[in-house]
């Protein structure tokens, strides 16, 4: 029988009952302590072994560790790793679970959660957490000195939610108003260790701590990794939290891997080359040509190379239907006049052609879209929505009708007799946007108007639709936030700060954005599901019918993995490879010679 | 002997044939370069045969058809997409061309089904104009400024040449973010070509205007320029007449090597998706796919224009040094 | 007087930095943006927190304002903070010079080391078959974009199954080829020009002859082009490999730069230009006072 060293805490494959019994021992032995009494989650993935490491790479380094004002997407997805929520989502199944909170009951009006927390749970450090941790978790968030970007998420209506402790191992919420999936706001929210925190907070001092320069030591939280180490511009290396409060099926403490690498990688092909020179297992975000290179290669056509489905991202164009200056902006102004025309937009919106962009963008990996909600979200997309196919006629028609005509040459004349053209802007940065955009271009020209297609960088973009307002047209896309109509509510409310077509504005510009915000207030508040669906399905509609984005696509979720790589379940949600990160584990023990980071090492 | 004057002749053969096929790039191209087949993505070239898919000869070449339609034979003088010559006159002949639904891609076609050698010939109009016109007013500015800074001294001299040195000394590609950022808004592709010129040319202004203010700078000195001082030539004069001459041989040099640099620096902003706007080809924006591995390892013809700039450069480059050592 | 010249070129120096730290700093205010541009498009936040974090990261401040800040954390020796990593720039700077410095002294000394003989002998075997070779390489190599250079040599890395991310070959193998040409070029031209001198055609009828014509009298005849050479190239230290490092995955300053200009990173921004700026005026610093050092005929000239 093998020896186990006392500090690794995690059990052995080889089964028989006198190893359970071992494994008992040897877990009460290692200074756990709380073994009778910790109440563990049981995952009902598939049992794996345990051992080995795994290097994703990122596209650019995390900025901070600290959860409380980490604003982007590689921080937060290494902030993640290391530390727990009370209530997740389950990315496979969109639906909610209980998390560090084991139950929880909601009053009749859905305004008041209370959770049960699991006891007996410990930080990566070792120190026992409880309800005092929760409290001073939510303080921090609520924090207005602080400027948490998590406190907007907390905020319902005008006010936040509150908390207050009911016991060691329970607390209770109440929120302002009666809130839609409320426990959906849990999700991803951080808890964070009051003994190591609560004396920056006091001293005013939270947000600069836990920055990439801090100690390992100093950092603890309840996530499957814990930080072992930070090389700058390289790489971000966890190790495996061995008082993670999760076990497999066979009582075995996850997570199966004990070390997790973040490599930085800037460049997209760059990342390829990683994986396929077998220096990175997983690739997140795959384009479809590499996802075909890594068909055809040698060393690769035998990995997990998966087509997820259409994702929750749209990508849209859209007008600048805003109020503008004539002052400044006299062309713009001018032009506007056909913007606002609804029949407009919607013949541009019938004369794109969006299976060339499926066929020649995404390969084909991508789903055309005709409204916001793209297929991958099964809950709630409104599946009755028309699907026209492209067709000339039908703009040529819708336009006529709407005063315009066309001159000797073909080109479209609006009611006053100047020539329809306009510019669309796009960020330099995204290929598949600008190569949308030159398709638009194309498709438009048939219609008799001129586009020009301006590159800019995407920040000089985002001022000009945000601030500025000095564009006529323009294509982004969004989503991928959470598949609940909650998340992307500020899109859709005029007065939300997302409103693209026109943000900042006061007050609805028609009635039928009145109906819309009409609309998603409602479904905000109401609690049945169905009747929920009802009204968020008449909020698809409106949307199609009055085209404040047109449409174009979702493209699919694109992942590669090592074929050894067990229990790998991408998703469409955030993050589509690592979300069931404690889960993974490699297949086969480690062959000598075959790289530094293959499987397991036999003991 | 023959040999020494071999190379400059063959460059500027090659330069010459160069310009003119490019300055004809409506007429010998097939296709308007903006039109998509959008059935027809990246396709290798189809070339052109001599015996068609019977095996029969033919001595007019032909484009071989795939499915049981007879094969379609190259056409000369015919009348295609309209477009202009020099920006003023319209025509319609282009060169050679297939009857629809036939198509000769004698280059390949890019992600959009668009003809590559098209876009190669018209994207060549684009590249050269932009290398030759921000030369001039790189050269341009270079000689102004130098001359000033060399002929008078002083203290306009130290404030060139300090704003020299501004220039030198910060990375030209950051110079370029943030100048592209401010550019307005309904511009057609040809005009941010312009714009860019523009940018590229004033940026590399510090280099030409050094060298000829030390031409100046000597020149200044010499003895007959002294005595025509105490004729009573204006300073003007004197500029004009005695010292910028000295000029043209550095100025000719620093533009067989500016051209082939300012070239290049378009390649590289259209890498990063700052370069000329769609749908307008240029052989830097013909070359952006290339960023992509899969695209590079696979369609190989996508590197065509990487040739041309090549070739053009190594001829820019080739006749400098003819200037330089008076040598082959 | 050496002494009074060098002071002088240190007050230049001086001089340049403050226009060049005044000018970045002018340039990045006007660009169109700012930092948190990105956060205003995400649904989830709200205006107000925006408007709380612009005030707390000093967005609102005038330009006058953030330069004397930046002036104030500069001789605290932080030289401001980046809103990205909440840190001092220069902790931040620190690890990612000394990696591209890695990359770009060694791609200097392997050009150099390459590029001196090899000129010599194509000087001296003027307009022979090795001098046309190489001449014909140099063109080719010149007249390749950097960009593609870098893309094929990935793609060879990785068909060869060479490819190791943490290893510097690549990128400096990228690097001295991009660099070779035009020293090559140089040092060759230099080398005629000083061989057509009176001295050099004494040299030969004295019997001088081979390698120690060559490296004995000609290349140090030829160190005044050549020392302003090698300023220049000290001064590409920091800039040369940007486009390479972000190409190819290097985790030096290039990577760093083009982030921090995209997301308007304010002083991260500014300090990278101003250490670019410090190596390619120190290059050239360097370059003058080597001249000082190496040629007697500028001793006598001052």
């Amino acid at each position: 029988m093998a020896k186990h060293k006392p500090h690794h805490v995690v059990g052995r494959v080889t089964w028989n009952g006198g190893m359970a019994v071992a494994l008992l021992l040897c877990v009460s032995i290692a200074g756990n302590g709380a073994t009778g009494q910790e109440e563990v989650l049981t995952s009902g993935a598939e049992t794996g072994i345990p051992g080995g490491a795994l290097v994703v790479t990122q596209r650019a380094e995390p900025k901070t560790l600290n959860p409380v004002i980490a604003l982007d997407a590689p921080s937060r997805e290494v902030i993640r790793r290391m530390t727990a929520d009370l209530i997740s989502i389950n990315r496979q199944t969109q639906q909610t679970e209980p998390s560090l909170a084991k139950s929880w009951t909601v009053s009749k009006d859905g305004r008041e959660f209370v959770l049960e927390l699991r006891r007996g749970l410990r930080f990566s450090d070792g120190h026992p957490m409880d309800a005092d941790d929760v409290i001073f978790t939510f303080q921090v968030y609520l924090d207005e000195k602080l400027h948490s970007p998590q406190r907007d998420l907390l905020v319902i209506g005008e006010h936040p939610l509150t908390v207050e402790k009911l016991g060691s191992y329970r607390v209770r919420f109440h929120l302002p108003e009666s809130y839609a999936a409320a426990e959906r706001i849990f999700d991803s929210l951080a808890i964070l260790p009051r003994h190591l925190l609560e004396g920056a907070w006091r001293d005013g001092k939270l947000s600069e701590v836990w920055s990439l320069n801090t100690a390992p030591a100093s950092i603890a939280g309840m996530g499957p990794f814990r930080l072992k180490e930070y090389q700058p511009g390289e790489r971000v290396v966890l190790e495996k939290n061995p008082y993670y409060w999760k076990v497999d099926r066979r009582g075995n403490r996850l997570p199966y891997l004990d070390r997790l690498e973040f490599r930085f990688v800037p460049a997209d092909d760059a990342q390829v080359v990683h994986f396929m020179s077998r220096e990175t297992d997983i690739l997140n975000r795959v384009s479809f040509r590499n996802f075909e290179l890594l068909h055809n290669e040698e060393r690769t056509k035998d990995d997990q190379l998966r087509d997820v489905g259409p994702g929750l991202e749209y990508n849209f164009l859209f007008f600048n239907l805003g109020p503008v200056d004539s002052q400044r902006f006299p062309a713009i102004a001018r032009r506007q006049a056909w913007f606002r025309d609804t029949s407009f937009r919607r013949a541009i919106s019938a004369a794109l052609d969006r299976e060339a962009i499926v066929r020649l963008v995404y390969g084909g990996h991508a789903t055309p879209l005709w409204g916001h909600v793209s297929p991958g979200n099964r809950l709630w997309q409104n599946t009755a929505l028309p699907h026209p196919p492209q067709s000339l006629e039908r703009a040529r028609q819708i336009l006529g009708a709407a005063g315009f005509r066309w001159n000797e040459n073909g080109r479209l004349l609006d009611s006053s007799g100047g020539h329809v053209e306009f510019s669309i802007i796009v960020s330099a940065s995204s290929s598949e946007r600008l190569q949308m955009a030159t398709l638009i271009q194309d498709d438009l020209q048939n219609l008799g108007i001129r586009v020009q297609v301006v590159s800019l960088e995407f920040r000089a973009l985002l001022d000009r639709v945000l601030n500025s307002k000095e564009y006529e047209a323009c294509i982004l896309g969004l989503g991928g936030g959470d598949v609940d109509p909650n998340s992307d509510m500020n899109v859709w409310l005029s007065t939300g700060g997302s409103h693209l077509w026109s943000p900042g504005q006061q007050k609805p510009i028609a009635a039928w954005e009145a109906e819309l915000d009409r609309l998603e207030r409602q479904q905000m508040t109401t609690l049945d599901r169905h009747e929920r669906k009802l009204l968020y399905d008449r909020v698809q509609q409106i949307a199609a019918e009055n085209l404040p984005l047109i449409c174009l696509v979702s493209p699919n979720v694109l992942v590669a993995a090592r074929q050894d790589l067990g229990n790998f379940k991408p998703s469409i949600l955030d993050h589509y490879t690592l979300w069931n990160v404690e889960q993974l584990y490699w297949r086969k023990p480690v062959v000598a010679g075959a790289g530094p980071n293959k499987g397991v090492k036999p003991q | 002997m023959k040999q020494l004057v071999l190379v400059p002749r063959l460059t500027t053969t090659i330069l010459i044939v160069l310009h003119v096929t490019i300055l004809l790039a409506g007429f010998l191209a097939p296709y308007d370069p903006a039109m998509q087949n959008r059935t027809s993505p990246l396709l290798p070239p189809i070339g052109v045969h001599f015996v068609d898919t019977l095996g029969v000869f033919h001595l007019r070449p032909l484009v071989r058809s795939a499915g049981r339609t007879p094969d379609y034979p190259l056409r000369f003088f015919v009348s295609g997409s309209t477009y202009r010559f020099l920006g003023l006159w319209t025509f319609r002949t282009h060169l050679f061309g297939v009857e629809e639904p036939g198509r000769l891609f004698l280059l390949g076609t890019d992600e959009f089904g668009r003809d590559q050698f098209s876009r190669i010939l018209w994207g060549g109009q684009v590249s050269l104009l932009i290398g030759w016109l921000a030369t001039l007013l790189a050269l341009g500015i270079g000689l102004a400024l130098g001359s000033v800074a060399g002929f008078f001294g002083g203290w306009p001299d130290a404030a060139i040449m300090r704003g020299a040195e501004l220039f030198l000394a910060l990375p030209w590609l950051y110079l370029l973010l943030a100048v592209r950022a401010f550019l307005p808004l309904s511009l057609p592709p040809h005009a941010t070509a312009m714009i860019l010129t523009v940018i590229i040319g004033i940026v590399g202004w510090a280099r030409p205007a050094r060298l000829v203010r030390g031409i100046v700078l000597s020149a200044r000195e010499r003895d007959y320029v002294s005595a025509a001082r105490g004729f009573g030539a204006s300073s003007w004069h004197l500029l004009r007449r005695h010292c910028l001459p000295e000029t043209y041989t550095v100025l000719a040099t620093q533009a067989t090597l500016l051209i082939p640099q300012f070239m290049l620096a378009e390649v590289a902003l259209s890498f990063i998706g700052l370069g000329v706007g769609e749908p307008a080809p240029s052989w830097g924006n013909l070359l952006a796919p290339l960023r992509q591995i899969p695209i590079l390892a696979s369609a190989w013809w996508m590197m065509a224009p990487a040739m041309l700039v090549m070739v053009t450069s190594w001829c820019f480059l080739s006749l400098g040094d003819v200037f330089v050592h008076g040598e082959t | 007087m050496f002494r009074r010249y060098l002071l002088r070129r240190l007050v230049h120096v001086i001089v340049l930095f403050a226009g060049i730290s005044a000018f970045s700093f002018v340039l990045l205010e006007l660009a169109p943006g700012d930092f948190l541009g990105e956060a205003k498009l995400n649904p989830q936040m709200s205006p107000a927190t925006l408007a709380a974090l612009r005030e707390q990261y000093g967005l609102n401040k005038s330009l006058g304002q953030k330069y004397l800040s930046w002036i104030g954390s500069a001789a605290r020796g932080e030289f401001g903070i980046s809103f990205a990593y909440n840190l001092p720039v220069s902790k931040i700077l620190r690890p990612r010079v000394s990696k591209t410095l890695q990359l770009t002294l060694s791609s200097l000394l392997l050009s150099w080391f390459i590029a001196v003989p090899l000129g010599v002998w194509s000087a001296a075997a003027h307009n022979g078959f090795v001098d046309r070779a190489v001449g014909v390489a140099i063109s080719a190599l010149l007249a390749t974009p950097d960009v593609v250079l870098a893309c094929l040599a990935l793609l060879m890395a990785v068909r060869l199954r060479a490819f190791h991310s943490a290893n510097p070959v690549l990128p400096v193998a990228v690097l001295t080829l991009g660099a070779l040409p035009i020293l090559l070029r140089h040092v060759r031209a230099a080398l005629l020009d000083v061989a057509n001198q009176p001295f050099a055609q004494v040299a030969r009828a004295n019997g001088i002859s081979g390698a120690g014509l060559w490296f004995g009298c000609l290349l140090p005849a030829a160190v005044n082009p050549l020392t302003s050479l090698f300023g220049l190239s000290v001064a590409g230290l920091i800039s040369s490999s940007l486009l390479v490092e972000v190409l190819l995955g290097w985790p030096g300053v290039g990577p760093l730069f083009v982030e921090a200009i995209a997301a308007r990173d304010f002083y991260l921004v500014v300090d990278s230009v101003m250490l670019s700026a410090l190596f390619l005026s120190g290059g050239t610093f360097l370059a003058d006072i080597l001249l000082y050092v190496f040629d007697p005929r500028i001793r006598m000239e001052l």
